[in-house]
C-alpha cells in the first residue's frame, strides 16, 4: 500500500489537458434556410431544432397575448396529410419525441430520433412547418387544457410570484402578459388569427435549422440535401426591441397567500439583451453573485442564516432585455431580513472590487466547468441554438474563454456599477401578507395583491373556471 | 445501432482490505472524472419516530470535517470548475462530483476525509444551521407544493406500519426538528464506514494510478462492523387500499400505487416497460386517451420506482375540470385490464405495436443517459452496491429487450388489479 496521505492541505492538481469547444459550420442554402451543423457521432442519435426566429411571443399584439404559442403548439396538431394523433404515433413508434413550443424570442420545433431517422425528421419538420392544418377540434382541446394551466397556477406560489415579478418589471407591454395568455384571450383567440400568425411569422421566414449528433458527412446525405432543398424561407425584418418603461423606484409587490408554508421571494430589474458587449461580464459577475452553489447571496442565506433551501440569480436571455431575477422559497418570518440581505449584497458588488482569490476562484470555476456541458448531444444542441437564435459568431464559445481568462476586477466593478441597482428594481413576495407587508414595511412602494383563484371573469361576463 | 452494453468491457473491479468496493471505468473522450461514492443507508435504516437521519446526513456531509473547512467541499470543488452534490433515496445515499480530469486527487481527498474523518468537524451549531435548511427544503418540496404530500399518504397506505417505506425519506418535521448531535453522530458510526460503501471513478484516469491513489486515501479508514441488513417482511395488502384528502389545488388528482417485484428482478423490468407502454409518449395509450381524445386528464404519467425491497409501480391521473374522479379512474382500469389481454370496445390498442413503441423509446433514452460520465458513475455504483456486480450496469437494453409481450400481459393481470393496490384521491379544499 502506498504511504499515508498528507490530508492537512488540498492535493496538488495534476497535468491539464485543454478542451477545445465543438466544432460549429453554418450554411447558407440558396433556398434561404441558415443550417447550423455540430456533428457529433459518438451515439446514434440526432437532434432537430427548427427555430422560428419571427414567432416568438414578442409578436403577440397588445391584445392577443397568447398567440404566439398556441400557434406553436398547433404545428403538431395536425397537417394537410394527418391528423397529429398519426403523426405522432409514427414518430413515436421510431423511437423519436417531438415538441413545439415557443418563448419570448423564438418559436420552436424540436425533434429527437435515432440517426438512422434523420431522413425522417427533415421530413416531417417540413410537412409541420410548411403544411399545418390547425385542426379546429385540437385547437378547442389545446384551448380547453390551457385555460385549465391558467387557473392551476394559483396553486402554484412560485409561478404566481414569477408571473407578478413580470407584470410589474414589463409593465405596459406583451412580455408583462403571460407568455401562455390570459384567461380572456385564450378564450377569444380564433383559428383565423393562428392561421394569418402562422402566414406571417412562422411559414417560410425567419427560420434557421439546428442539427447536431450523428449526420452524414457531407455529400453523403443525399436524402437530407434534397429535403433541406425544399426548406425555403426568407429573412425577417430586423426585430423590434421591446422597451419597458423604466422603474423609477423601488416597488415591493406582496401576492397575498395567508396560508403559505414559505414565501416565494423575487428581487430583481432588466438585464440587458442577448447581444449585449457586456452579457460575458454579467454572466462572470452573476457567477459569483448567485449563480453557483458557493455563491455570496446562498452562502449567507443558506449556509450561514439557514432560511432558505436555496437562493440564486441569473440573467434570462432574450432578443431584447431580459430580467436580471434573485429568486428563492424563503422561511415566512425572515423575507424582510432575506430582502435587506440580498439589496446588500447587491449594493456591495457596485461598491467594492471582487477580490482576488474570489475573482480567480470564480475565473477557474466557469473554465473548469466548461467541457461538462459537452458530454451530450442535447448540452452541444443547446449551445449551437443559442449561437443560431442570437447570430452569435460560431466561435462564440472560444472568445467568452478568452473573456473569462482576461476579466479583472475593474472590468466587473464597472458592470455592476452600470447594469445592477438597488434603488431602481422590483421585489416580490408571494406569502402569508399581513405579515410581509410589515417585514416589507419602508423598503419601497407597497402593493399587496390578492390572487383570485375561482371566478375570474372573461369579458363576456362568464365564469372560466368553473 | 451500437449497444450501450459495449462499454461493459472497460470495467475494472477491487475491493479494499477494509471493505470499500472500487469500480473504475475509462473514457477519455472529454478531459474529466465523475467520482461517485454510494453508501448502502437510506431512509429505511431508520426507525419510526427517528426519521429524517439519512437525509440530513447528506447535508452534514458538505459541512466540512477534519481537514476541510465548513462549506469548503463545495468551494474546492466550484474552484476548479467542478460539480458536486449528493442525494438520498429509501435505501441508499449517493455523494457525486465531476471534475476536470487533472483534480481526481482532489475529489479523492474531500470524499476519504469525509468518510474517515467527519465527527471531528460535526458541530452543534452545523447540525442547527442544516437542520434548519432542511426544514426549508421540506417546506419548498413538500409543504408549499400543491399534491405535495400526496405520495407520503400514498405510501402509507401501501406499506403497514413499521415497514421502512412508510415514511417520507426527508423525514417528519418533528423528528427533523429534534435529531440530536448524539444520535446524528451514532448514526454516522453505524452507516457511513469503507464496509458500506461503493466508489466509481469514470472518465478520465489511468487505472493504475487512479487505484493507487485510492489506495493511499482511503486505504487507512478503519473498517467497521457491516450493519445488519433492514428486514422488512410485506404481508399483502388483505384488500385494495382506497385513501382521500383535500389539498389547496384546483384540480382533483388520482394516484394509483402497485407492489411490484423488487429493482433489477426481471419481474420489475416487466413493471417499468408496462409504464413506459402505458404513459410513455403523446401517443401511448394512456396519454392519447385520456389527455388527448377523450380529455378526461389534463396529464396522466405512469413510473417505477427502483426501490431494493420491493418495486413501486405509480399511475398517477390529474383530472380535467369537471370530470368526475371515479370515471378517470374506470377509463384507466379499462387500460390495465386491455394490457392484461383483454379487449374490450373501445380499448382494443395492440399489445404489441405499443411494446415496440416503448422499447424504442427506452432504448433512445438509455443512449442518451449514458452519455454522461456523471450518470455512467452513478449506475455503475448502484448495481453494485444493490448485486454487487457493476456489469449490470452496462445490461439495462438488454433486459428491456427481453421483456416480451407476453411477460408484460401476465404482469398486468396479477400485479395491476385492484387487491395489490393503494389509490388516492387529491379533491380540492372546500370542494
Amino acid at each position: 500500500m502506498s504511504a499515508t496521505p498528507d490530508r492537512a492541505r488540498r492535493p496538488a492538481t495534476g497535468a491539464s489537458r485543454l478542451t477545445s469547444p465543438p466544432v460549429f459550420e453554418r450554411l447558407e442554402l440558396p433556398e434561404g434556410l441558415e443550417l447550423y451543423l455540430a456533428p457529433r457521432a459518438a451515439v446514434p442519435l440526432v437532434e432537430l431544432e427548427l427555430l422560428l426566429t419571427d414567432a416568438g411571443g414578442e409578436k403577440n399584439p397588445s391584445d392577443r397575448p397568447g398567440l404566439a404559442r398556441l400557434a406553436a403548439a398547433l404545428l403538431d396538431e395536425g397537417t394537410m396529410r394527418r391528423s397529429g394523433p398519426e403523426l405522432v404515433a409514427d414518430l413515436e413508434r421510431r423511437g423519436g419525441s417531438l415538441g413545439s413550443s415557443s418563448d419570448w424570442s423564438s418559436g420552436s420545433l424540436r425533434l429527437s430520433l435515432p440517426s438512422a431517422e434523420l431522413e425522417f425528421g427533415l421530413e416531417l419538420l417540413r410537412e409541420l412547418i410548411l403544411e399545418p392544418s390547425f385542426p379546429p377540434r385540437e385547437l378547442e382541446r389545446i384551448r380547453r387544457q390551457s385555460l385549465a394551466e391558467l387557473a392551476r397556477r394559483f396553486e402554484q406560489p412560485a409561478v404566481l410570484a414569477e408571473e407578478a415579478f413580470a407584470k410589474r418589471l414589463y409593465e405596459g407591454t406583451v412580455q408583462g402578459e403571460l407568455l401562455i395568455g390570459t384567461p380572456s384571450s385564450l378564450t377569444d383567440l380564433t383559428r383565423d388569427e393562428i392561421v394569418s400568425f402562422h402566414a406571417r411569422h412562422q411559414k417560410r421566414i425567419g427560420a434557421r435549422l439546428v442539427l447536431a449528433g450523428d449526420l452524414p458527412p457531407r455529400g453523403q446525405g443525399r436524402g437530407v440535401e434534397r429535403l433541406l432543398g425544399e426548406l425555403a424561407f426568407s429573412r425577417p425584418a430586423r426585430p423590434v426591441a421591446v422597451s419597458p418603461v423604466a422603474l423609477e423606484h423601488v416597488a415591493v409587490v406582496v401576492v397575498d397567500l395567508p396560508e403559505a408554508a414559505q414565501t416565494e421571494l423575487r428581487v430583481g430589474h432588466l438585464g440587458v439583451p442577448r447581444r449585449h458587449p457586456d452579457r460575458t461580464a454579467l454572466g462572470f459577475l452573476n457567477a459569483l453573485f448567485g449563480g453557483k452553489f458557493t455563491s455570496r447571496i446562498n452562502l449567507n442565506l443558506r449556509e450561514r442564516l439557514g432560511i432558505t433551501y436555496g437562493i440564486h440569480s441569473r440573467f434570462v436571455d432574450r432578443r431584447s432585455a431580459g430580467p436580471f431575477v434573485i429568486a428563492g422559497a424563503i422561511a415566512n418570518h425572515a423575507v424582510g431580513l432575506a430582502v435587506r440581505e440580498i439589496l446588500d449584497e447587491l449594493r456591495r458588488l457596485r461598491d467594492e472590487r471582487v477580490s482576488s482569490s474570489e475573482l480567480e476562484e470564480t475565473r477557474s470555476y466557469l473554465l473548469g466547468v466548461f467541457p461538462y456541458g459537452l458530454q451530450t448531444v442535447e448540452g452541444i444542441a443547446a449551445k449551437l441554438r443559442d449561437i443560431a437564435l442570437h447570430e452569435l459568431p460560431l466561435d462564440h464559445a472560444t472568445r467568452v474563454l478568452e473573456e473569462y481568462q482576461e476579466i479583472s476586477a475593474d472590468e466587473l466593478l464597472r458592470v455592476a456599477r452600470q447594469h445592477l441597482s438597488t434603488d431602481r428594481c422590483v421585489i416580490v413576495a408571494a406569502g402569508p401578507g399581513d405579515d410581509l407587508a410589515r417585514q416589507l414595511d419602508g423598503i419601497g412602494a407597497l402593493e399587496v395583491r390578492t390572487p383570485r383563484p375561482d371566478g375570474e371573469r372573461n369579458r363576456k361576463g362568464l365564469k372560466v373556471f368553473a | 445501432m451500437p449497444h450501450p452494453e459495449h462499454g461493459v468491457h472497460s470495467i475494472e473491479r477491487h475491493a479494499l482490505p477494509n471493505g470499500l468496493r472500487l469500480v473504475l471505468h475509462r473514457d477519455p473522450t472529454l478531459p474529466l472524472v465523475a467520482v461517485n461514492l454510494w453508501y448502502h443507508v437510506g431512509s429505511k435504516d431508520e426507525r419510526p419516530g427517528r426519521t429524517g437521519f439519512a437525509h440530513l446526513f447528506e447535508h452534514m456531509l458538505f459541512q466540512g470535517s477534519a481537514h476541510v473547512g465548513t462549506n469548503d467541499h463545495f468551494r474546492h470543488v466550484q474552484s476548479v470548475g467542478g460539480v458536486a452534490n449528493g442525494s438520498t433515496w429509501y435505501d441508499r445515499t449517493n455523494y457525486y462530483e465531476t471534475l476536470p480530469a487533472q483534480e481526481l486527487e482532489l475529489a479523492l481527498w474531500l470524499e476519504s476525509d469525509r468518510m474517515g474523518f467527519l465527527l471531528e468537524g460535526l458541530t452543534s451549531e452545523k447540525l442547527d444551521t442544516q437542520r434548519q435548511v432542511v426544514i426549508n427544503e421540506r417546506r419548498q418540496r413538500v409543504d408549499n407544493q400543491p399534491y405535495g404530500r400526496a405520495s407520503e399518504l400514498l405510501f402509507e397506505g401501501l406499506f403497514p406500519a413499521g415497514h421502512p417505506y412508510r415514511w417520507p425519506v426527508i423525514g417528519t418535521m418533528a423528528d427533523i426538528e429534534s435529531a440530536s448531535l448524539d444520535e446524528v453522530q451514532a448514526f454516522f458510526r453505524r452507516h457511513y464506514g469503507p464496509e458500506n460503501a461503493v466508489l466509481t471513478l469514470a472518465g478520465d484516469f489511468e487505472p493504475e494510478t487512479a487505484l493507487a491513489s485510492v489506495e493511499r486515501w482511503f486505504g487507512d479508514i478503519p473498517s467497521g462492523p457491516a450493519p445488519a441488513p433492514v428486514s422488512a417482511p410485506l404481508s399483502a395488502l388483505e384488500a385494495s387500499v382506497r385513501l382521500e384528502m383535500s389539498d389547496r389545488v384546483h384540480l382533483p388528482r388520482l394516484y394509483m400505487g402497485f407492489r411490484v417485484e423488487p429493482f433489477g428482478a426481471r419481474g420489475w423490468w416487466t413493471a417499468f416497460m408496462a409504464a413506459n407502454l402505458l404513459a410513455d409518449g403523446k401517443s401511448s395509450p394512456l396519454v392519447d386517451d385520456l389527455v388527448v381524445r377523450e380529455e378526461l386528464a389534463q396529464d396522466v404519467s405512469a413510473y417505477v420506482y427502483p426501490t431494493e425491497e420491493v418495486g413501486v409501480m405509480l399511475i398517477v391521473a390529474t383530472a380535467r375540470p369537471g370530470v368526475d374522479v371515479a370515471r378517470l379512474e374506470s377509463r384507466i382500469r379499462l387500460h390495465l385490464h386491455r394490457l392484461g389481454g383483454n379487449p374490450a370496445a373501445p380499448i382494443a390498442w395492440s399489445i404489441e405495436a405499443e411494446l415496440g413503441r416503448a422499447r424504442r423509446r427506452a432504448l433512445i433514452s438509455i443512449h442518451s443517459e449514458l452519455q454522461t460520465v456523471d450518470h455512467r458513475a452513478d449506475l455503475l455504483s448502484q448495481y453494485a452496491t444493490f448485486f454487487d456486480d457493476p456489469d449490470r450496469a452496462f445490461g439495462e437494453a438488454t433486459e428491456i429487450e427481453r421483456v416480451s409481450e407476453s411477460a408484460v400481459t401476465r404482469f398486468a393481470g396479477s400485479y395491476l388489479n385492484a387487491e395489490q393496490a393503494a389509490s388516492l384521491v387529491v379533491l380540492p379544499a372546500g370542494a
